[in-house]
């Protein structure tokens, strides 16, 4: 909401004038953010108000006229140059931007000889004060211009004034208004409230015809005013008030179009009540009526479109006749046009609901309905009406019929109500307490805000924002204004009496422990991190949304769930358009971002959510249940990792299993037992360099190097190692049991192998464990040898296998039938020569 | 003149093996050697041993004087030793610490990962709140239309719905626009007294300089009898101070959120400048900075998940991650966050 700092200032009797700063940070305080403060004559200095004395045409060019003119009565005259075709005669007044003003291009004038004759600064036009882009001549102030001579050209144009920029909260359709702002703007500074001029004693006319207004819905319309103007002269804005008008609609953002239309918009950015004004003239019968649409009934607004309405959306009618879309926007028929003489003005109240239905779904959002949808005072439209028929006279010439048709059911309970005589002076109720009363408990207030307030403080408080307060003791009665409809509950009373006393005025104090917090189990995902972290790899984050492109790029096959990913109806943009269903994607784009900067050695690792369908949905379907979510941890490494000297070593898939296997003890505790097997399931890895990790017989995750197909799709040109791991399927592990530590000497014995190359280490380690020998304490693969001379399909192993007894020290002999027992098992099982 | 005795042939013999060891050690410059030596002479079949074989054909009389020369010889062997392992260990140590190392070389790098900062400063906000008593609870990042808005007072018509500009899964399912929906289903499971931060991802159709579309805050959340808005205060104050370790002000502006009131925006002393009047670009020179919002938890929330209105009270808020962040960490664009550059990441 924007709001001029000169009307705002106009509605309230303050003690002492703040400066605009001053007036920003009450609001603020009080809960009405101001997000900025403008200062509307900032664009140029040095600009005058200048009388032209006498001109006569530039010798050397007949565009070019000289002027004569002086900046106070009885003054000597300047002569200027100036190339406008408009320049006026003797005794108007122009603007003279003199030698050493600045220009909101930039420029700052110097002396400058046009044609041979020096001129000292211009005559503007409104495109160099950037007032407009208009350069068809300079500005000329009306002749009855009051502003006085060699003022300031910010006065002349009503730019010494400042725009605030309020960040009026959606409860708060009773600061869509400069009252409603001044209201609180008073409450801050403890002022008085003044309403507007809205007494229509010197523009009464006849009785006029009566009028019936029904209200068919009073839910949907709690009230609805209906006013007739006589002889309205409908034109562009003309005359001091006019142009004010006009001028501060433009200050707010809204273009003049006419005198009378500007008039309707002036009070609603006044008053925050929208109002419309139909031509009577384009009206048949006397009947107002407000209801609902029918389904599929035409309309046609005032933008000459037609909109095919339904039962939800409200219309106003001339009898059956829609004629405008209530809340929201007027009919093309009714509309006031330069021919329109008289005028039906409308001031109602519309449910905010319905007019924030009909305006989303017809995309037909406008200052209107975005104050109904908010709420906007039903007490407040006999006022409103009456103000801008007051100032509808004052621009448009013309008078008020003295009745006024007011349905206003809340009240009177009658839907219908038919021409009644008014009073010329309608109180201004924005003032005035509502209907709606609120029990307060002090007590309540004191609990709530931690503050010894008592009766007198809440009271005090509720009165600055015109609340009426009854009672003393614990218990008041509250009546909030009736512009405040955000105002039901006692909380919302008591937030009242917070704000007014000032949110600072509250000490701070920390609540006493009562019990000691509840267990959680500690985060896995947090456990992963740090592991991974100490183990090398940096932890990236990255959005949990993606494009299909992107997760396709995986070439998961179309019955595995992580292809059907769940997709995002308004998504930003494709690149974001579904949930991902696994971390590799982005994190395989991310090694591709670091390659493209330069950084081709990369470890990273992300733990995150995954977003899964649960059951059986299909990927066509929409969503009709809450995701599968599941936490997981991935790493890519590429490139080298740093040695002490040289360039690195390379990273390989064993890089990637050291940190799978570290995510994995992160959970599931130090001594897991963790076996390896060659994995064809990852169709995202390359199909000989992919192994998937078990533990309890569950497969947890996979990792190897990445498919060289895959990379290529992330654009990646070297090869890639990665892990992924199902951190929900790891088995937590309680906390660690101390072993004892041996007290006899262990020793061990090495056996050299010759196997065939498909036989792999795991298997060796397998039947090592099931020789069963008691003696056993370690087992470690020294050597894995591949070489020609070994024969065709054959590899060379050297294992070391660790022999220890609790109880005593081990004779040779012991050990090595131990180890005669375990290589046998080994040559006859694998099978392979011992070398 | 007799012959010389048997007894004084041994003695003669045993004596000629000082100077005969002598001979031998004098050349030997390694340990290995020099035992072997010492082994030749004194073993068990070395060359005194050998020697002694005759004692016993010895006049009795006469053996205590052949064993004192043995001895003798033995001790003396043994010092030649011992004398000559000692000048070679001394010449080693002296060797060794001639070595010269190049030290200014560098250190052999360790594993160096490191948490990403969002990480970092999440773990030590829950553990700051922790101190309070907090603990930690979550909550799914896809959420049902009633947990994210409904029973935050939130329904569909709404106006406040458009601040939050929403992800839509389906016309009921969303992403999650805040982690409030966490206090709704603690509090649906769970009866005061409460006190539980729920740090998580959100969602909002947002992107620019300062609004990721996905971003993280940490919701708190107190449910207890006797709780007030300066218990709120007390609070947030603890919490800004331990954070950015200094002695911080924070300032509460009344606001409107639908689930809380009174509701508050909150403003902490702004970290980059002297405070108001000084050019800032973080505050615009007012000296404080917006860090998140809070309020006293609204009725309607307790009565959407049944809890007593009067019996109990409570406080809510919520701050972003990624400005906080920001604030301490002097990070200027929101999208470093979730790129994955190593070259941001490393930094912290």
């Amino acid at each position: 909401m924007k709001v001029l700092w000169s009307w705002l200032l106009e509605l309230c009797d303050l003690d002492k004038q703040p400066t605009v700063e001053e007036g920003a940070k009450a609001l603020t305080r009080g809960g009405l953010e101001i997000e900025g403060v403008t200062d509307l004559g900032a664009g140029f200095t040095g600009v005058v108000v200048a009388e032209v004395v006498g001109k006569r045409p530039h010798p050397e060019s007949t565009k070019l006229t000289l002027v004569d003119v002086i900046t106070e009565r009885g003054g000597a005259a300047t002569q200027v140059v100036c190339g406008a075709p408009n320049v006026p005669e003797p005794g108007r007044k122009v603007l003279w931007a003199q030698v050493g003003a600045t220009l909101p291009n930039g420029m700052t004038l110097a002396p400058k000889p046009v044609k041979g004759i020096v001129s000292p600064g211009m005559l503007c036009a409104g495109d160099e004060l950037g007032l407009d882009d208009a350069h068809s001549g300079i500005i000329v102030l009306e002749a009855d211009d009051p502003t006085p001579l060699g003022a300031p050209a910010q006065r002349a144009l009503g730019l010494d004034d400042h725009l605030l920029e309020v960040n009026a909260p959606p409860n708060r359709g009773d600061v869509l208004g400069h009252l409603g702002i001044a209201r609180e703007l008073c409450a801050a500074l403890r002022g008085r409230l003044v309403p507007p001029d809205a007494n229509l004693a010197d523009h009464l006319g006849d009785e006029g015809q009566a009028m019936t207004v029904t209200i068919a819905d009073p839910m949907a319309c709690p009230r609805y005013t209906a006013r007739r103007l006589d002889g309205v002269k409908v034109g562009q804005p003309a005359g001091m008030l006019a142009r004010r008008i006009a001028h501060r609609l433009r200050a707010v953002g809204v273009r003049s179009i006419s005198n009378v239309v500007d008039v309707t918009n002036y009070v609603m950015f006044e008053l925050g009540t929208p109002l419309h004004a139909f031509d009577a003239n384009t009206l048949k019968t006397g009947e107002i009526r407000v209801s609902h649409a029918r389904d599929g009934e035409k309309f046609t607004t005032l933008d000459k479109t037609e909109r095919t309405l339904v039962p939800g959306d409200l219309l106003i009618r001339d009898g059956e006749t829609g004629i405008a879309l209530a809340g929201v926007m007027g009919g093309l028929e009714t509309e006031v046009t330069a021919q329109t003489t008289r005028i039906l003005l409308e001031a109602a109240s519309f449910d905010a609901k319905t007019v924030r239905r009909t305006a989303r779904r017809l995309g037909l959002h406008s200052e209107a309905s975005s104050r109904f949808e908010r709420g906007v005072d039903p007490q407040l439209a006999a006022f409103a009406s009456a103000r801008a028929a007051k100032l509808l006279c004052l621009v448009g010439g013309g008078t008020v019929q003295r009745t006024l048709a007011d349905a206003y059911p809340g009240t009177s309970g009658a839907a219908t109500a038919t021409s009644a005589p008014a009073e010329p002076a309608v109180a201004a109720h924005a003032m005035t307490p509502g209907s709606t009363t609120v029990t307060v408990r002090v007590s309540r207030v004191a609990m709530l805000t931690g503050a010894a307030l008592d009766a007198a403080a809440c009271t005090d408080a509720l009165t600055r924002l015109h609340f009426a307060v009854t009672g003393t003791g614990d218990v008041l009665e509250v009546r909030p204004p009736s512009a405040r409809n955000d105002i039901t509950r006692e909380v919302d009373v008591i937030e009242e009496i917070l704000r007014m006393v000032g949110y600072e005025q509250i000490v701070s104090t920390l609540p006493p422990l009562r019990q000691a917090p509840g267990v959680r189990e500690p985060d896995r995902g947090d456990a992963v991190r740090q592991a991974l972290a100490k183990a090398g790899a940096h932890e990236a984050l990255t959005y949990a949304f993606q494009s299909a492109e992107r997760q396709s790029h995986l070439g998961l096959t179309a019955t595995d769930k992580r292809a059907q990913a769940i997709a995002l109806r308004n998504p930003m943009s494709a690149e974001q358009g579904v949930m991902r269903t696994s971390l590799l994607p982005n994190l395989l784009a991310a090694v591709a971002r670091n390659h493209s900067h330069g950084r081709p050695d990369v470890a990273l690792f992300e733990c995150g959510t995954v977003f899964l369908r649960r059951g059986e949905s299909a990927t066509d379907r929409p969503l009709t249940e809450l995701a599968d979510e599941q936490t997981w941890a991935a790493g890519v490494l590429a490139g080298k990792r740093a040695t002490q000297l040289g360039t690195g070593v390379p990273y390989d898939a064993f890089d990637a299993k050291a940190l799978a296997e570290v995510g994995i003890r992160a959970i599931c505790g130090q001594h897991v037992a963790i076996t390896t097997r060659a994995s064809k399931g990852a169709v995202y890895l390359h199909p000989g360099v992919a192994g998937e990790l078990v533990v309890d017989h569950v497969v947890v995750g996979w990792f190897g190097e990445v498919h060289p197909r895959v990379r290529a799709r992330f654009g990646i040109e070297a090869p890639v190692f990665a892990f992924d791991l199902d951190l929900g399927k790891l088995p937590a592990a309680g906390p660690a049991k101390m072993q004892p530590i041996p007290r006899f000497p262990g020793t061990s014995r090495d056996v050299s192998l010759l196997l065939g190359t498909e036989i792999p280490a795991a298997r060796v380690a397998e039947v090592i464990e099931r020789a069963n020998q008691p003696l056993v304490t370690g087992v470690r693969c020294l050597e894995d040898y591949r070489d020609g001379k070994l024969g065709a399909g054959k590899k060379s192993m050297l294992w070391s296998i660790a022999y220890r007894a609790a109880d005593r020290t081990l004779t040779d002999a012991e050990v090595e039938a131990a180890h005669e027992a375990i290589v046998g098992s080994l040559v006859e099982n694998l099978p392979a020569e011992r070398r | 003149m007799s012959d010389l005795s048997a007894t004084d042939v041994t003695i003669a013999e045993l004596d000629a093996f000082e100077v005969e060891f002598s001979r031998v050690i004098a050349p030997l410059s390694d340990e290995q050697a020099i035992r072997g030596a010492q082994a030749q002479f004194l073993g068990k079949k070395g060359k005194v041993a050998e020697a002694m074989k005759v004692l016993g054909k010895l006049p009795p009389a006469d053996r205590p004087k052949v064993g004192a020369v043995a001895n003798r010889i033995k001790a003396t062997i043994e010092s030649e030793v011992a004398r000559r392992l000692g000048e070679l260990a001394q010449a080693a140590a002296e060797a060794d610490l001639a070595r010269v190392v190049d030290v200014t070389l560098p250190a052999r790098p360790v594993p160096a990962g490191r948490l990403h900062i969002l990480s970092q400063v999440r773990l030590e906000m829950i553990e700051i709140f922790a101190e309070l008593g907090f603990v930690v609870a979550d909550g799914p990042q896809i959420e049902t239309d009633w947990h994210n808005f409904e029973a935050l007072a939130l329904p569909k018509d709404h106006p406040a719905r458009d601040m939050q500009d929403t992800f839509y899964v389906s016309e009921d399912i969303v992403l999650r626009t805040h982690t409030s929906p966490v206090q709704v289903r603690t509090m649906l499971t769970q009866a005061p007294p409460i006190r539980i931060v729920a740090p998580g991802f959100v969602y909002r159709r947002d992107d620019d300089l300062t609004h990721s579309p996905m971003f993280t805050q940490i919701e708190g959340l107190a449910v207890d009898e006797g709780l007030s808005f300066a218990d709120l205060k007390g609070v947030l104050l603890h919490f800004v101070k331990r954070f950015f370790k200094r002695d911080l002000g924070i300032r509460l502006r009344p606001s409107y959120f639908p689930f809380v009131e009174p509701g508050a925006e909150v403003d902490m002393q702004c970290v980059f400048c002297a405070g108001p009047g000084s050019a800032c670009r973080v505050c615009k020179s007012t000296g404080w900075v917006e860090i998140g919002g809070a309020g006293m938890v609204d009725p309607d929330v307790f009565q959407h998940v049944k809890i007593d209105t009067e019996r109990y009270t409570g406080f809510a808020f919520g701050m972003g991650i990624e400005r906080m962040a920001m604030l301490r960490h002097d990070i200027n664009d929101i999208k470093f966050y979730y790129e994955g550059d190593v070259r941001f990441l490393e930094q912290f």
